[in-house]
């Protein structure tokens, strides 16, 4: 029983969680609203697209790479589906094409980052903005409108289940499958090797690149089926969309344990680092801080936050998956 | 094997440069004339000045994503003590200590604290900016004095170079001959190579580190003062995305993200580089979605291309070595 | 008696033709030059409100025989806009017809425009009052005041003119929407005297979307969370009256919205009564009277002076205080008329 609760304790996701349910809790004084319903349902359905990208964004992050053309990528897909859709296409040919785009992305990333072994910022730096300008190309001044949405993703977007968002089921689901992937499954374990001691992983008989390129793979895969997600919560794509995302994505998984310095942090902590970000934010208002303040108030929070994840992870078992005592 | 080709790019960069100038100048009229290249060397002034102390960061294997928000932030001081009585020059040193501060918190939090510079930058990004806008809230100042706004987008008598081309090339001066040809210069490599080495052999690294964070600090806020005279008002919403255009200069410019490797005139080469070929793209009516393919092309170039030197000259000496 | 006057007659046609013959590429409108090159630059290309800017200067070019280009930045900032300015001034256009993405950060270009020989004209957002000089004159859509009070009225005339109400704005430092916004404040205490703001103050009450589709989202969202009991919401931006009518709908929120929006984007929730009115002006007229206004200016028949007036097209418009010339009052746009509106812009 005591290990038990000492384990509990050391578990690397519970500091961020404390600060969500003190965050939580803060909000909801301020204002009761947002302990009813609406106020899960508001909370949950403006994390949602965060929360998935930052579920792909973890299988990067742990290999102490990253990906910054997320956010043009699940623009452009949302663009897409949208366009297609109103052209006539069926709803999974839409599909189809959001995960070949995001398939091709991924590929290239996962190419040049994995087998040219060159480094992954400027990699995705670069193809970030050649997929932003392709896009701003393809798209013009055109808006995807309501009715150019495709009728299941519409259906997504406006429904719950049971009172939860299915967008937000959405994230939730992909959160689960990936955390049990990522510590059940001997491939995907080794991605916390290669971020922990890239040279010790290719002693040990690790295939790096292939493990690599297939995480950049699926990152990509991830942001292109993702468009659906952005499509269905605003209802509406543009040349812009997704501008910007990544950095917000990077925060919620830097905040969630995910360390940048690689091999540490889970999918889980990822999806509260992103629910924790939303709510610092919704707690702002909440609380009546002017707006010209909620910017510089939502950066010291950040800042503190890393730094509390940082100053609670030399004092607590890291879960790394090698399984360090 | 690895200085070699550092050499290598540098020389790569410089002949880009050249050939852009070369070509822009046959494949439209508008190219090469004084008033386009003074437009140019204006448009880049803030970013090269920045760029200046991000490479020795970069170097020293660290990056700042929040050099933006400081210029802005510098901006929006100046305009905010300008509006409320302090003499434009006050303003402007003013300016020029936020930014310093600013570097600092930076290095504090990077050093001191032991966060990574890659996540606390997008924090410190976030709190800098939301700093202009607590500043000067939505409203710009824009009646700034007009002897210095002459400064911002005049030229030098005489010559076709823009007034900032003066802190540019002294700042660019005193960064080449510190980096290459100084202790701090050497220091910061060293760093960057091996941390742990270089602390061992006596480098104070905490104490560099702070230093150079302070300087990019600095130079963001200088580079916020050519902006502010150049755009004649303070805006809490100025230069937003400029840290990607200064990163993707650096990196153009053959210093490696990894740290340890580059050299101060292949980024200045880099940063004209960029200059240049966007006039050029401009003028033959390239529209404004290929200017940012050809951005992100080209700094995919700038890691691939090197690379591939690499593998074709290992295969090369494998080869080599076999038939022994 | 005919033979003379046949003369005459065959004089009159034979001048006639001579005339035209040697008027150089014969004036398509009189008073203006032809052949003009002129440059037609939104805040931002990828924004479909200038797309159909442009349609409107399009026309009027072809109606005067200039060759008109549209360019301009992808993202809507001084700094970028200045960038194309500069491809102006090099390649040496006749014309600038410009929508000031910064109302300061481009005026010390403009002025080397300017000195270039250009002709420069604002139309749909001008520079600020202090640098008029920089341009001959500005074509803006209405009076500040106009725009904000009509605002105010619609979303009165929703709510029954009881409650709070709240604004989705664009930028903080958008110098339109905040002229539009200053005009709602007295206006709303004036007039109706059972409404109030949200936050006690016009002030308080102004959320600010970017003119960003997501952050005017979240936005709206947090004004619902923070203030349950709003009664409307006006959103003097397309970007943040259609983000606000597509949430409210997903939501089935009570709160009544209206604002400024394009009517091809709101006809589905027009017509499905998520929005009772929105209004607009038509941003096609914009781009055609700056155009007619920039090239009368270029040809030296028009001074741009307060008080003098100029032919744009059919009608007449005049130069009022600064030298704005005002389109006119909006449109508004309901359930009556949305289906005409939505096929043209």
């Amino acid at each position: 029983m005591k290990s038990l609760v000492t384990r509990f304790f050391r578990v690397r996701e519970l500091p961020v969680f404390i600060a969500l349910v003190i965050v939580v809790f803060i909000t909801g004084s301020a204002n009761p609203q947002f302990f009813t319903l609406s106020g899960f349902q508001d909370v949950t359905l403006g994390v949602a697209v965060v929360a998935v990208l930052a579920v792909a964004q973890t299988l990067v992050i742990v290999m102490k790479h990253i990906d910054l053309s997320v956010g043009s990528t699940i623009g452009f897909s949302a663009y897409l589906i949208g366009d297609a859709s109103s052209k006539g296409h069926g709803f999974w040919y839409c599909m189809g094409l959001a995960l070949a785009l995001g398939l091709a992305v991924g590929a290239a990333n996962g190419f040049m980052v994995a087998y040219l072994k060159l480094p992954s910022l400027v990699v995705t730096l670069g193809t970030l903005y050649i997929v932003r300008g392709v896009f701003n190309e393809v798209a013009g001044g055109n808006t995807i409108t309501e009715d150019m949405v495709p009728g299941p993703i519409n259906f997504m977007g406006l429904n719950t289940f049971f009172g939860i968002p299915y967008l937000f089921l959405v994230a939730f689901v992909l959160m689960l499958v990936v955390g049990f992937v990522m510590k059940r499954i001997r491939s995907a374990r080794d991605l916390y090797a290669i971020g922990s001691n890239l040279l010790a992983a290719e002693l040990g008989g690790i295939p790096v690149a292939r493990r690599v390129f297939l995480a950049f793979l699926a990152t990509g895969a991830v942001s292109g089926l993702a468009g659906a997600v952005l499509l269905a919560r605003f209802n509406t794509a543009a040349a812009n969309s997704g501008n910007g995302l990544e950095l917000s994505v990077v925060a919620a998984c830097v905040v969630g344990g995910v360390a940048i310095a690689g091999g540490i942090g889970t999918v889980y902590g990822a999806v509260i680092g992103a629910i924790l970000l939303q709510a610092i934010t919704m707690a702002l208002g909440a609380l009546g801080i002017p707006q010209f303040w909620q910017l510089a108030v939502n950066g010291t929070l950040l800042i503190a936050a890393i730094s509390l994840d940082r100053y609670l992870s030399t004092r607590v078992k890291p879960t790394s998956i090698m399984g360090a005592k | 094997m690895k200085k070699k080709y550092t050499f290598g790019w540098d020389q790569g960069v410089t002949a880009f440069l050249a050939i852009t100038v070369v070509v822009g100048s046959f494949v439209s009229e508008y190219f090469a004339n004084f008033d386009n290249l003074s437009f140019v060397i204006q448009d880049i002034a803030e970013i090269a000045i920045i760029a200046l102390a991000m490479t020795y960061l970069i170097i020293a294997g660290e990056i700042d994503l929040s050099v933006a928000s400081i210029l802005s932030l510098t901006s929006a001081t100046i305009g905010f003590l300008f509006r409320n009585g302090t003499s434009f020059e006050m303003a402007i040193v003013g300016g020029l200590l936020v930014g310093l501060l600013c570097g600092l918190l930076n290095g504090y939090l990077v050093t001191v604290v032991g966060l990574p510079s890659l996540a606390v930058t997008i924090g410190t990004l976030a709190l800098f900016r939301g700093l202009c806008y607590a500043l000067l809230g939505n409203e710009p100042v824009n009646e700034l004095p007009e002897n210095w706004i002459v400064l911002g987008y005049e030229n030098i008598p005489g010559t076709f170079l823009p007034w900032s081309t003066i802190p540019l090339a002294i700042l660019a001066a005193i960064a080449w001959i510190v980096l290459h040809y100084t202790r701090i210069g050497r220091w910061t490599f060293a760093i960057g190579i091996n941390p742990e080495a270089a602390k061992f052999s006596g480098i104070p690294v905490a104490r560099m580190k702070l230093g150079l964070f302070a300087m990019t600090g600095l130079m963001s806020g200088v580079a916020g003062v050519v902006y502010t005279l150049r755009f004649a008002s303070a805006s809490p919403d100025g230069a937003v995305g400029f840290e990607l255009s200064v990163i993707a200069a650096v990196l153009f410019g053959g210093v490696a993200i990894a740290g340890g490797i580059g050299t101060l005139w292949g980024v200045l080469a880099a940063v004209l580089s960029l200059g240049a070929i966007r006039s050029v793209l401009q003028l033959i009516d390239f529209s404004a979605n290929a200017l940012l393919v050809v951005s992100g092309a080209l700094l995919l170039i700038s890691v691939v291309v090197p690379r591939a030197i690499e593998i074709y000259q290992s295969r090369r000496k494998s080869a080599f070595v076999t038939k022994i | 008696m005919i033979k003379k006057l046949a003369k005459v007659a065959a004089a009159a046609i034979v001048g006639a033709l001579v005339a035209t013959a040697v008027t150089p590429a014969s004036a398509a409108v009189p008073g203006i030059k032809t052949g003009l090159k002129i440059a037609i630059m939104p805040k931002a290309v990828n924004i479909g409100y200038f797309t159909a800017w442009d349609k409107g200067a399009q026309k009027a070019c072809k109606e005067i025989g200039a060759k008109c280009t549209y360019l301009g930045p992808t993202e809507a900032t001084g700094p970028a806009q200045v960038q194309f300015i500069n491809k102006v001034i090099q390649q040496k256009y006749d014309v600038l017809v410009i929508s000031a993405a910064d109302q300061n950060a481009i005026v010390p270009s403009l002025k080397k425009a300017k000195a270039a020989g250009i002709t420069v004209v604002t139309s749909d957002a001008d520079v600020a009052a202090a640098s008029a000089s920089s341009r001959v004159v500005s074509v803006l859509p209405a009076a500040s005041d106009r725009i904000g009070t009509a605002e105010v009225d619609w979303i009165a005339e929703a709510v029954g003119k009881k409650g709070s109400i709240a604004v989705l704005s664009a930028s903080a430092t958008a110098a339109n929407q905040n002229a539009w916004i200053a005009a709602m404040g007295p206006y709303l205490t004036k007039k109706y005297p059972n409404m109030s703001w949200v936050g006690g103050t016009v002030e308080k009450s102004t959320f600010y979307g970017d003119d960003d589709a997501t952050k005017s989202t979240a936005q709206f969202a947090a004004i619902l969370s923070q203030y349950p009991d709003v009664a409307g919401i006006i959103s003097p931006t397309t970007v943040g009256v259609l983000a606000a009518a597509i949430e409210k709908k997903a939501k089935n929120a009570k709160v009544k919205v209206t604002g400024l929006g394009l009517p091809s984007q709101m006809a589905p929730y027009i017509e499905d009564g998520t929005v009772e009115k929105v209004g607009l002006w038509n941003p096609i007229d914009l781009g055609y009277v700056a155009v007619y206004a920039a090239a009368r200016a270029e040809s030296g028949t028009f001074k741009g002076t307060v008080g003098s007036s100029f032919l744009a097209g059919k009608k007449t418009y005049k130069v009022t205080k600064g030298g704005v010339v005002f389109l006119g009052d909006p449109f508004t746009f309901t359930k009556s008329n949305i289906a005409t509106f939505k096929a043209i812009y």
